[in-house]
């Protein structure tokens, strides 16, 4: 049934908040933030199917090009955070502050 | 029948892997497991006929993309005393989850209040590339250009903030 497919993105998209609630160490804050962007990339594809229209899975191809840039930006942020501080805490971002 | 065993073994491999992701102290630990949830999602893809994102999520996503955060965790060479200590990381997570389960309910009412269908093969053609081609050129064509500037942006960016740099002029 469909309705299974939205309640496990529902699920995972829960699991992605959490994940950046509790956690500080950056790289798994990042990847709970993909973890969301998937459980909505789950939710469009259920929809799709459910209406039969295919937007849905365009919606989820764009989805997927803005979590590629955004991986590159995010990546090369923490590598110049990391060589100067040597931490991988997210506080560290305060030093982005101008 | 066989589609009902495939969603639950899916399922059940992606709830696992992401509830690793946001329990596991390395990153790296966190980024394998993570792995697991992106391929199960593109089994649950594959199972509602979204052929053309079913092949992008193995290929972009959990190819490329997950490479590339999988070579900064090993290039950055993380040792356990450089992560953060998070003595109250437990804590952190049961306040989450009490915090994210009035949205949750909230989500799952409304899912309950939509239309119902079983899952069954698709039409022909349905998610295929050349279905999902036609529609991304013609009808979505302005977000398309819009993604590439963004895509390039962030290229340009990634260098520039990554790359060397001179001394102070």
């Amino acid at each position: 049934m469909i309705h299974d497919y939205l309640v496990l993105s529902v699920i995972l998209f829960c699991l992605g908040v959490v994940g950046v609630f509790a956690r500080r160490n950056f790289f798994t804050v990042f990847m709970s933030v993909e973890l969301m962007l998937n459980a909505s990339n789950l939710a469009f594809i259920a929809f799709a199917r459910l209406q039969q229209n295919m937007d849905g899975h365009v919606l989820a191809l764009l989805i997927m090009a803005v979590a590629a840039a955004e991986a590159a930006l995010a990546l090369a942020v923490v590598i110049l955070l990391h060589k100067q501080t040597g931490k991988l805490d997210t506080n560290v971002f305060s030093l982005l502050k101008g | 029948m066989l589609v009902d065993l495939l969603f639950t073994c899916f399922a059940v491999f992606s709830v696992l892997g992401a509830l690793g992701l946001i329990i596991f102290r390395h990153p790296m630990n966190g980024a394998m497991s993570f792995l697991v949830t992106l391929v199960s999602l593109a089994g649950l893809y594959a199972l509602l006929s979204a052929k053309l994102l079913f092949a992008l999520q193995l290929i972009v996503y959990a190819g490329a993309i997950m490479s590339l955060v999988v070579f900064v965790i090993m290039f950055l060479n993380i040792q356990p005393d450089q992560l953060p200590a998070e003595k109250t990381k437990i804590t952190y997570l049961v306040a989450g989850g009490v915090a994210v389960t009035p949205v949750a309910f909230f989500l799952l009412k409304v899912v309950n209040r939509l239309p119902n269908m079983p899952v069954s093969f698709a039409d022909e053609g349905f998610g295929g590339v050349k279905e999902v081609g036609l529609i991304f050129f013609r009808e979505w064509l302005v977000p398309f250009e819009i993604v590439s500037i963004l895509l390039l942006t962030a290229l340009v960016g990634a260098v520039v903030l990554a790359g060397k740099r001179e001394k102070n002029k």
